[in-house]
């Protein structure tokens, strides 16, 4: 038996809020579901009007290429209009032992092999003086140098070398909006929700709006940011703070200008460590985002603003009319994210220190698993925000562990803050026990139990090889044939590296070449 | 090494230039940019493909002479065995420098006619540039206007494949060929019309296409392909060692 409200269909979702995750899960599910009339899913966003946060630039990850693909824009387009730069990776400075000379990197492009077998253990065998990203990957000799990913002549949304984005956020939300709008046919308003009703079930039936408006859909989807208007104040879905494993919980924006148009652009993310915390460095196109993200148990606003100012000023970027920016993080996420006819996705759902730029990266996860589950009548919403819930609570735990992973390797003694992090008591015991595990087992793909890892092996091989962590594989379990693989992949390896360093052009000379001539569909 | 000077009437007035062009070092190359405005003249000889351009990644149309870097088929035993030569071979050892504005009293930037001296340049037989009174001969004026329509076709160029390109209409190409003698080769980094996309395309599209003249060009550059055996056939000859 099923009752009226269990057919009911699903087809009009509203989206509350106008930030990157609305307007990236607009995009999704305006691209994989066209309009077509009064036949088919609308889509519609609600937000405030107010200015756009200014963006301090920020990092993605190589799905947002796909992800813009599928919503349809052109690479050219979304480059320009958000200032964004390529980005290669990361680099990570002083997370080691905190000399001089340390420093890894951790690239996009998987280590050499990957696709077929787990060379690590040869790179350990014999690594032959060179650190493991530099010996399993071409990729670190193209970031040092500061090339591009791709050529003017490569096509869009492809690259010679894994590459994804630093981009303006203040500006990637409008980008999305103009498109969503235009092409895809999402329906827009600026209002603002005062009241919401619900069914006797407990469903949102529907919301009113300060100019008096009754908005009714059948999945909302909160977008609403950190106010999580739907999730947090409607539905009280507790939030789980994770502030006892990563103690980071403020952060110093600032942006630094260009001292001249030529001037490089990185091709990483650049975080460096301080006391008690770390610097990330972003280069956009016109300009640099730095920021300070620090533990306020360890140091104070004052004397994190001070730590940040000596970064900059050791690089001569420090002068008197920067403007310095005040940022709480509250590390964590709900204990569900889909409840009755709500799922929350960005920021209302949760937010982690941005160490490894996964805040995107779930957006456009959410978003696509959303369009996935979507399920066709009412009755089926309870099982697909049960998988929904299952999957997102496994995939914040994954990156909560990985996050830590960087700081559970570090060998700096000198502040309290890296020494706690360190405490048993601090690490979760599903990291714990992988690196039990790895002592004498490389990181490999089964070791996670999910199909679309956010981190795959691929990553802890670099973050933990280039922290010097030590594997000791069992001899037994080594033999010729992969050995001469992986001689011969690391060899290939070194080779491409340079037939690229001949034919890649700078970072900053393809962006300004983008900006003049765009870049082909094909 | 090049070494371009802008002409002068008085001082370049005795310069005189290889009658018999194009000489060996200008013609090794296997393939030539070209613009739409040829593609009649050239539909009589030579296969058009498409080709990214280096610098800008923009398409744009180019004659294929030969199947390696400098071989050039249509060069044989020192002079060009075709009626017509692709005006950007034409016209070397000439080209057009900017004249910059600090350079021309104020007045807005304007083109000159460069020679490149490091090419065979004589002053005893050959084409004279200037007349006794510092006036540019018949000669000299052909290749100037042989210069500005090379500029005015790469304005048209850009307008056509820029066109082309957002409504998908060129796609990449890749031409396996082998030779009498067993060799293979693979033609990569071409591109030619999509002809599905082509056949397709909505009346209005295809109407703009006709009144922009796009359409023509687009035929011709398609029925050009078909030279690609005549130049197989070329190269074949080259390989079993018969001349014609």
């Amino acid at each position: 038996m099923t009752t009226r409200t269990e057919r009911q269909p699903v087809r009009k979702i509203l989206i509350v809020g106008g930030g990157t995750a609305g307007w990236i899960t607009a995009g999704v599910l305006a691209s994989r579901y066209p309009r077509r009339g009064d036949e088919g899913i609308s889509v519609t966003l609600i937000e405030s009007r107010q200015q756009p946060p200014i963006g301090v630039g920020e990092g993605t990850w190589p799905t947002l290429r796909a992800t813009l693909k599928q919503i349809g824009v052109t690479e050219t387009d979304f480059l320009r209009a958000c200032d964004a730069s390529f980005k290669q990776g990361s680099q990570f400075v002083k997370w080691t032992d905190g000399g001089e000379s340390d420093a890894y990197y951790h690239p996009f492009t998987l280590p050499v092999g990957y696709e077929e077998r787990n060379l690590a253990p040869y790179w350990l065998e014999d690594p032959r003086g060179e650190s493991f990203a530099d010996g399993m990957c071409f990729q670190t000799s193209v970031c040092r140098r500061g090339f591009a990913p791709k050529q003017i002549t490569t096509p869009e949304f492809a690259g010679l070398a894994n590459y994804a984005y630093h981009l303006d956020a203040g500006k990637f939300g409008p980008f999305l909006r103009d498109h969503c709008i235009e092409k895809l046919g999402v329906g827009h308003l600026y209002d603002e929700i005062v009241r919401i009703e619900s069914t006797e079930t407990g469903d949102i039936e529907y919301v009113l709006t300060k100019s008096g408006q009754t908005l009714a859909a059948d999945l909302y989807i909160d977008c609403s940011g950190f106010s999580s208007l739907l999730i947090g104040k409607h539905f009280d879905v507790p939030f789980l703070s994770k502030n006892d494993v990563l103690f980071i919980d403020k952060a110093w924006a600032v942006q630094i200008p260009y001292s001249t148009d030529e001037a490089a652009i990185n091709s990483v993310t650049v975080a460096t460590a301080q006391s008690s915390g770390w610097v990330w460095d972003i280069g956009l196109t016109t300009r640099r985002g730095v920021g300070y993200v620090f533990s306020s148990g360890y140091v104070s606003d004052e004397g994190a603003l001070e730590e940040l100012k000596s970064y900059l000023s050791a690089r001569g970027d420090l002068t008197p009319d920067l403007s310095f920016r005040r940022i709480d993080i509250n590390s964590g996420y709900r204990q569900e994210f889909w409840t009755r006819n709500c799922v929350a996705v960005g920021l209302s759902a949760g937010f982690i220190e941005p160490l490894e730029a996964s805040a995107i990266v779930m957006i456009e996860l959410s978003a696509k698993s959303i369009a996935n589950l979507l399920p066709g009548c009412r009755g089926g919403m309870q099982q697909a925000a049960r998988i929904f819930n299952d999957t997102f609570r496994y995939r914040w735990e994954r990156i909560v562990d990985f996050l830590k992973l960087h700081y559970v390797l570090s060998r700096r003694t000198d502040s309290p803050f890296w020494m706690d992090n360190r405490a048993r008591e601090s690490i979760p015991d599903s990291l714990r026990e992988c690196l039990e595990y790895w002592r004498d087992h490389c990181p490999w793909q089964e070791d996670f139990a999910h199909r679309e890892e956010v981190f795959s092996a691929a990553s802890y091989q670099y973050i933990l090889y280039g922290m010097g962590f030590k594997t000791d594989p069992a001899p037994w379990l080594l033999n010729d044939r992969d050995r001469s693989l992986a001689r011969e992949k690391m060899n290939e390896a070194a080779q491409y590296a340079k037939t690229l360093a001949a034919s890649l052009p700078s970072n900053r000379d393809l962006l300004s070449k983008v900006r003049r001539y765009g870049l082909q569909k094909i | 090494m090049v070494n371009r000077v802008v002409l002068n009437g008085q001082i370049h007035r005795d310069v005189r230039i290889a009658a018999t062009r194009p000489t060996r070092e200008n013609a090794e190359v296997n393939t030539v940019s070209v613009v739409p405005r040829e593609f009649p003249r050239l539909l009589a000889h030579y296969p058009i493909f498409y080709t990214k351009n280096m610098e800008t990644g923009r398409f744009e149309p180019c004659a294929l002479l030969g199947f390696q870097p400098k071989e050039n088929l249509f060069f044989v035993d020192g002079r060009w065995d075709a009626a017509y030569v692709p005006l950007q071979i034409q016209r070397l050892p000439f080209s057009l420098i900017t004249r910059r504005a600090e350079d021309s009293e104020g007045k807005p930037p304007s083109l000159d006619v460069a020679l490149d001296l490091n090419q065979t340049v004589q002053s005893q037989e050959g084409e004279r540039l200037f007349l006794d009174d510092g006036q540019p001969t018949k000669f000299l004026q052909g290749i100037t206007s042989m210069l500005s329509a090379l500029v005015a076709g790469a304005k048209e160029t850009y307008a056509f494949t820029g066109r082309l390109a957002e409504l998908s209409l060129i796609e990449p190409v890749q031409i396996d060929i082998e030779f009498v003698n067993g060799s293979e080769t693979k033609l990569q980094g071409l591109y030619w019309i999509a002809a599905a996309t082509l056949k397709a395309l909505p009346a209005a599209r295809l109407a703009e296409l006709r009144d922009r003249e796009f359409l023509e060009w687009m035929y011709f550059q398609m029925a050009s392909i078909s030279h690609v055996s005549g130049l197989v056939a070329r190269k074949n000859r080259l390989l079993s060692g018969v001349t014609k």
